[in-house]
């Protein structure tokens, strides 16, 4: 470790030498596992272990970043002086020495994900399947995915932080396909939690969560195709939340709004959603699946209230793009792995929850859609637009839940969906997605209550009325 | 570099039968300007190899990006537990080798190894210049260039030892225009590893000039639509569904295209190859991940499912040849591409009464289902009415089945084009789809 440290503060040096003014080192160690059943075989599973160490400068707004997986202290050290010729400036800025290294303590996993047998990874998955598979005759197919990593990091800066943390995450995907008649239709669920396999042992029904999947799958086997138009819908709680993600989440991220080229921009403290919203982006969530105890700057993740009663409250910052905005960071930094440089990402991000219920929401529904599960989603940050997937949809008939419809999407634009917002219920619940941007994909967790938004465009295979 | 004799006889000492690696090293350099100025500036080496070893007849699997000989005891001992879990009833195999392997030229571009970064920086802040002259509505503009040298090495105890290396860069931007009541983006690149490729100012002119057509966009009714798609519509399209046409898919019982063999999947224009020999594709290949030598091949020939793609497991269940396709660790295409047609894409849109001309589709890893063929994805471009191009459109969706949409192909244009996702294609017309709006 003190080689470590010395090496750390060398890098750091030679990355100052020719007039950057910040200067950081990310080292990371994962390890990781991926098993795969299909047809109630093991059919695939591989570990891995990556590692690298990444190093980025800056002088005012340009940055550097560089690198490399030797273990060699020469080739950090020059990684670090390769990237250093980037600059000439007379200024030169003194790195703060590194303290002592502070270990994240949260999140903790109490199974780690090495410490169990893949035999018994494999009961649990066999059980997932049997339960899927078992559910109804018209189910043809199960596949099950399980995945685990261990992420060692540590980060320093030429501003003095030295920290570490081990990030655990656990999840499962159980994908039940259902076919009849040349026709297929899937159902998937996907839990997990950053940490260990306690989640799977002593928390999680694996035999309920399969058989919900198969129920999707099964039902949207013989739902009618979704009509298209323009209606109300009520988006169901958990992954409903994805799209507060989409629609409103990425284009408050820094990445966007620092170069202003987010729908957002010069909005804080300005009304932007109905007042019956207030939305959250909140790292800090013990064993969240998008928590951390350091962002991947190394400074403190935090709890964000992005939206109160309808107020922009702030965006979402990292270190670098605080330099363009004037605009304190606030911990939201993160990145895939060592091979990206870090910004400015949503953590665990929800809206919460509000005044009315569940069956009120429906009852006051007279025609629309019930999206009762929810698939991805993307946004053009630029203006706003936006569009997700529905994977388990229902009419909504004189305010009750009516037959089953399948293949609909939703599109609509940012800014204008959180003043469509006109009901919202008290069953706030999360769920685990993974999120692709500019500094890769990352556990990232969405989650709100039921919600109705008014007006909303839904496109299905069925066409007009 | 890790000793590779070593690690094969550690494996066979502790009980593998075969081994095999596939070590790739990778180069990056990637540059970004913002306003003008330099605003991100990466470079990176690594190493990552694969591990594969059989052992009681099962495969297992190791990836790990630490070359260190100490760590072979624990590789060998990694994949020796993740093969005992192994209860799947395939065969492992790892292969000896093909008699021959086409010989590829120009993989590798010299001009672009050898080009100085300067000059590469100096491209991209032209292009930057460039966008933000083409028109005053532009309000921002970010460019980019990415650069990717990719050195590979395949070796097994079978006596099979393979190299390839390439390299290739990608060149675009984009531009967002604002007017008194709208804000629009659009995004282009062009992928190659010719730097006389990346024409600055032609790119910059066509960006621009789509990001401004697309102003004051808006959505159409509700409604079925004739449906012209751009190339890059329909590359996102085929991009979403190529795993159709995956043996492996078809033989979990999780592709639409099982028991089609030789039967008609699409209208008689429709042509669709795999070509691994496609020129300044940073994909192509002469051999696939397992040794297997590649090949041109015809996966729907005007109409008609010739094959699926295959990998060594899936072709010897089903009595046929490995297509050389297995890479990673599945089945994929290398350089999938949609075969030209005669038309002029400007006959497209004239043969429309009431159709809609569609640049772009979103959401489709999402909004469109590999397994069921069904999608529905947000769509923008624009109205075509009797023949003439009208009012920009965005906020609508198409919707479909894959299979049908081949099936209901009325026309085929001749303007092929290599995008993002390395798949090749031209524009096409859709008799009739439903389209969600206002």
């Amino acid at each position: 470790m003190l080689l470590q440290k010395k090496l750390i503060e060398k890098t750091i040096a030679t990355g100052l030498s020719t007039g950057a003014d910040f200067a950081e080192v990310f080292i990371e160690d994962t390890t990781s596992e991926n098993i795969q059943l299909v047809g109630g075989r093991v059919e695939k599973a591989n570990g891995s272990n990556i590692f690298g160490v990444g190093v980025r400068l800056a002088l005012g707004f340009q940055s550097v970043y560089g690198y490399t997986n030797s273990k060699n202290p020469d080739d950090i050290v020059k990684l670090a002086s390769d990237l250093s010729k980037s600059f000439s400036s007379e200024t030169k800025t003194e790195a703060k020495p590194l303290g002592k290294l502070e270990v994240g303590k949260r999140h903790k996993a109490k199974i780690s994900p090495r410490d169990v047998a893949r035999s018994k990874k494999v009961e649990l998955m066999k059980a997932a399947y049997d339960a899927a598979k078992g559910y109804d005759p018209v189910i043809v197919q199960v596949a099950i995915n399980l995945g685990d990593s261990v992420q060692n990091v540590t980060i320093a800066n030429s501003e003095g932080r030295y920290v570490s943390d081990c990030r655990t995450h656990v999840r499962i995907y159980v994908q039940a396909v259902a076919g009849k008649d040349g026709v297929m239709q899937t159902g998937g669920e996907g839990p997990g939690a950053a940490k260990g396999y306690e989640y799977f042992f002593e928390e999680l029904d694996i035999r309920e969560v399969a058989k919900d999947a198969a129920r999707t799958a099964k039902t949207m086997l013989f739902a009618e195709d979704c009509p298209s138009g323009i209606m109300p819908v009520i988006i169901n709680n958990k992954f409903g939340g994805v799209i507060f993600h989409e629609a409103c989440g990425h284009s408050l991220e820094a990445t966007s709004v620092a170069k202003n080229a987010s729908v957002f921009c010069g909005k804080l403290g300005q009304q932007v959603a109905s007042p019956i919203v207030t939305a959250i982006d909140d790292g800090t969530i013990e064993h969240g699946w998008g928590s951390a105890n350091y962002d991947d700057e190394g400074y403190p993740q935090q709890r964000r209230v992005l939206i109160e009663n309808g107020v922009l409250k702030t965006y979402m910052v990292d270190k670098l793009n605080s330099r363009r905005m004037n605009h304190a960071p606030t911990g939201s930094s993160r990145r895939e792995s060592y091979r990206y440089s870090p910004t400015s990402r949503m953590s665990n991000t929800f809206i919460d929850n509000g005044k009315s219920t569940f069956d009120e929401i429906v009852a006051a529904t007279e025609y629309g859609l019930f999206a009762a599960k929810m698939g991805g989603g993307s946004v053009n940050p630029g203006n706003g637009d936006f569009n997700f997937a529905v994977s388990e949809g229902y009419m909504v008939r004189n305010g009750k839940i009516a037959e089953p419809v399948r293949g609909a999407s939703l599109v609509g634009n940012g800014a204008k969906i959180l003043w469509n917002i006109d009901m919202i219920a008290g069953n706030l619940d999360r769920a685990r997605g993974m999120c692709g941007s500019a500094s890769g994909s990352i556990p990232a967790d969405v989650g709100q209550p039921t919600l109705r938004v008014s007006s909303i465009t839904v496109g299905g295979k069925k066409g007009g009325k | 570099m890790m000793n590779l004799e070593l690690l094969f006889q550690t494996a066979k000492e502790k009980g593998c039968s075969d081994v095999s690696v596939f070590l790739t090293n990778r180069s990056e350099l990637s540059i970004e300007v913002f306003d003008g100025a330099l605003d991100k500036y990466e470079i990176a080496d690594t190493a990552s190899m694969v591990v594969r070893g059989v052992y009681n007849g099962k495969m297992g699997t190791f990836v790990t990006e630490i070359l260190d000989d100490k760590l072979i005891p624990s590789i060998v001992d990694a994949i020796i537990e993740s093969a005992k879990i192994i209860d799947s009833l395939d065969d492992a195999i790892i292969y000896a080798g093909d008699k021959e392997y086409k010989k590829l030229e120009g993989l590798v571009n010299e001009e672009l190894k050898n080009q100085d970064v300067a000059l590469k920086i100096a491209a991209v802040k032209e292009l930057d210049k460039a966008m933000h002259a083409a028109d005053p509505k532009v309000t921002i503009v970010e460019t980019m260039y990415n650069e990717t040298t990719r050195r590979i090495l395949l070796q097994n105890t079978k006596g099979l030892k393979l190299e390839n290396s390439v390299n290739s860069a990608m060149f675009g931007g984009s531009a967002i225009v604002k007017d008194e009541s709208d804000q629009r983006t659009a995004f282009d690149l062009i992928v190659s590893n010719d730097p006389k490729d990346f024409n600055a100012t032609k790119l910059a002119k066509e960006i621009v000039s789509d990001a401004v057509a697309a102003l004051g966009a808006k959505p159409v009714p509700t409604g079925a639509y004739e449906i012209v798609f751009h190339a890059d519509a329909l590359a996102t399209l085929l991009s979403a569904f190529q795993g159709i046409f995956s043996a492996e898919m078809v033989q979990k019982n999780m592709s639409l295209l099982k028991g089609k063999l030789n039967s008609v999947v699409g209208s008689p224009l429709v042509s669709i190859v795999d070509d691994p020999f496609q020129k300044k594709s940073s994909r192509s290949r002469s051999f696939d991940d397992e040794g297997v030598a590649t090949r041109y091949k015809a996966l729907i020939d005007k109409g008609e499912l010739k094959t699926y793609l295959h990998n060594l497991i899936t072709a010897k269940k089903d009595g046929v040849a490995s297509t050389g396709n297995g890479f990673g660790n599945a089945v994929a295409a290398v350089n999938l591409k949609f075969l030209p047609g005669s038309a002029k894409p400007e006959e497209l849109v004239k043969s429309c009464k009431n159709g809609l001309f569609i640049k772009d589709v979103q959401g489709a890893h999402a909004g469109a289902n590999p397994i069921s063929g069904d999608f529905s994805l947000q769509a923008s471009g624009f109205v075509v009415k009797d023949g003439a191009i009208g009012a920009p459109v965005a906020l609508v969706t198409v919707a479909g089945n894959f299979i049908q949409m081949m099936k209901d192909v009325v026309a085929v244009a001749d303007d092929l084009k290599t995008g993002y996702y390395g798949i090749t294609t031209p524009s096409i017309k859709i008799a009739s789809m439903n389209v969600a709006g206002i």
